[in-house]
């Protein structure tokens, strides 16, 4: 598999070094007078390809392989990350991986038991100190930010050694994005209120 | 190969790996905590083009015949997924040994998410 991803890369590398290369030597080229490739040689190439069969056929051909290649490419390296993104443990019967999206589920669920919170955003990431967990938060006013971000690593810390029973290190990283005020929250329904048309529920 | 054979007197019976992949999903739902099999995407994908949720259930043969399966699960908020995997596994294993004769090498279990409608 490594072999393969390897090839990838430097496929991927050679095919944009040439397109850049290309678009380089295009640039220059066409500034001088006495240019190799004159723009009447490239079209004669097109016309070339656009009335012989074999040469339209080969052109095709090379389209569906390069598409092959880099879907091939793409569900490697999106299968890797899909990989990555997991927990796994053993038990007598077989391996339990959990999703590091199911922990992420997880821990959005905790705005329902802090009010003080309108919003939570977590990245949870596996790593061999242990498991890392961002927090993306999004505040309302009157929430005390010291006592709060504390209060939050501490119950997220406990639910995931509670629900996972893993006594792996967990750390809790809590970034502050947003802090809503109250007043910003009466201004929206102020602007949201829309004064009633007189006589506007009579009508034939 | 796509089924599991026996040879009796009679003929050739045939157990499609579909057979095991229900049963294992029937076995599963019993399990309380869990609240649905396959992922989410998975789920959306076969309800829309209306296959059931046992194609996304991996079943496999290996060279002796040993069943393995990879089943996705969703979990209910608030259950221990240790737990409530391991509950999983043995049941599978139980309901698979009782209505076939199979072999079971591994039951993987991949926890996919985590959704309402367990103990808050």
């Amino acid at each position: 598999m490594r072999f393969f991803t390897v090839l990838g890369i430097i496929f991927y590398a050679l095919v944009l070094i040439i397109v850049g290369l290309g678009l380089i030597g295009f640039s220059l080229m066409f500034s001088m007078e006495t240019s190799p490739i004159q723009p009447q040689d490239i079209n004669n190439m097109l016309m070339y390809f656009q009335s012989n069969t074999s040469a339209r056929i080969i052109v095709f051909l090379s389209g569906i392989l390069l598409i092959l290649i880099s879907m091939s490419f793409a569900q490697i390296i999106l299968g890797r990350f899909q990989r990555e993104r997991t927990i796994a443990f053993k038990t007598g019967s077989g391996e339990v991986t959990v999703s590091l999206s199911a922990i992420e589920d997880l821990i959005k669920r905790l705005t329902g038991i802090m009010p003080e919170i309108k919003e939570l955003r977590p990245h949870v990431v596996a790593t061999k100190k242990g498991i890392v967990v961002d927090l993306r938060v999004v505040l309302r006013s009157e929430a005390n930010i010291p006592e709060l971000t504390a209060r939050l690593q501490e119950i997220t810390r406990s639910k995931i050694q509670e629900v996972l029973g893993i006594e792996e290190q967990i750390i809790i990283g809590i970034h502050i994005v947003k802090i809503i005020s109250l007043e910003d929250k009466k201004k929206k329904e102020s602007q949201s209120y829309e004064p009633p048309i007189p006589f506007g529920g009579y009508s034939r | 190969m796509t089924n599991q054979d026996a040879r009796t007197d009679l003929g050739l019976i045939r157990i499609h790996r579909n057979v095991i992949a229900s049963i294992s999903s029937l076995a599963a739902m019993e399990v309380e905590g869990v609240k649905r099999v396959g992922s989410d995407l998975a789920g959306k994908v076969f309800s829309f083009f209306g296959k059931t949720i046992a194609h996304s259930i991996k079943v496999e043969f290996d060279k002796n015949d040993e069943v393995r399966i990879d089943i996705p699960l969703i979990i209910k908020y608030g259950y221990n997924i240790p737990e409530v995997s391991s509950k999983v596994q043995e049941n599978i294993r139980t309901a698979l040994d009782k209505m076939s004769n199979l072999t079971i090498k591994d039951i993987n279990i991949s926890v996919r998410g985590i959704e309402h409608g367990g103990q808050e």
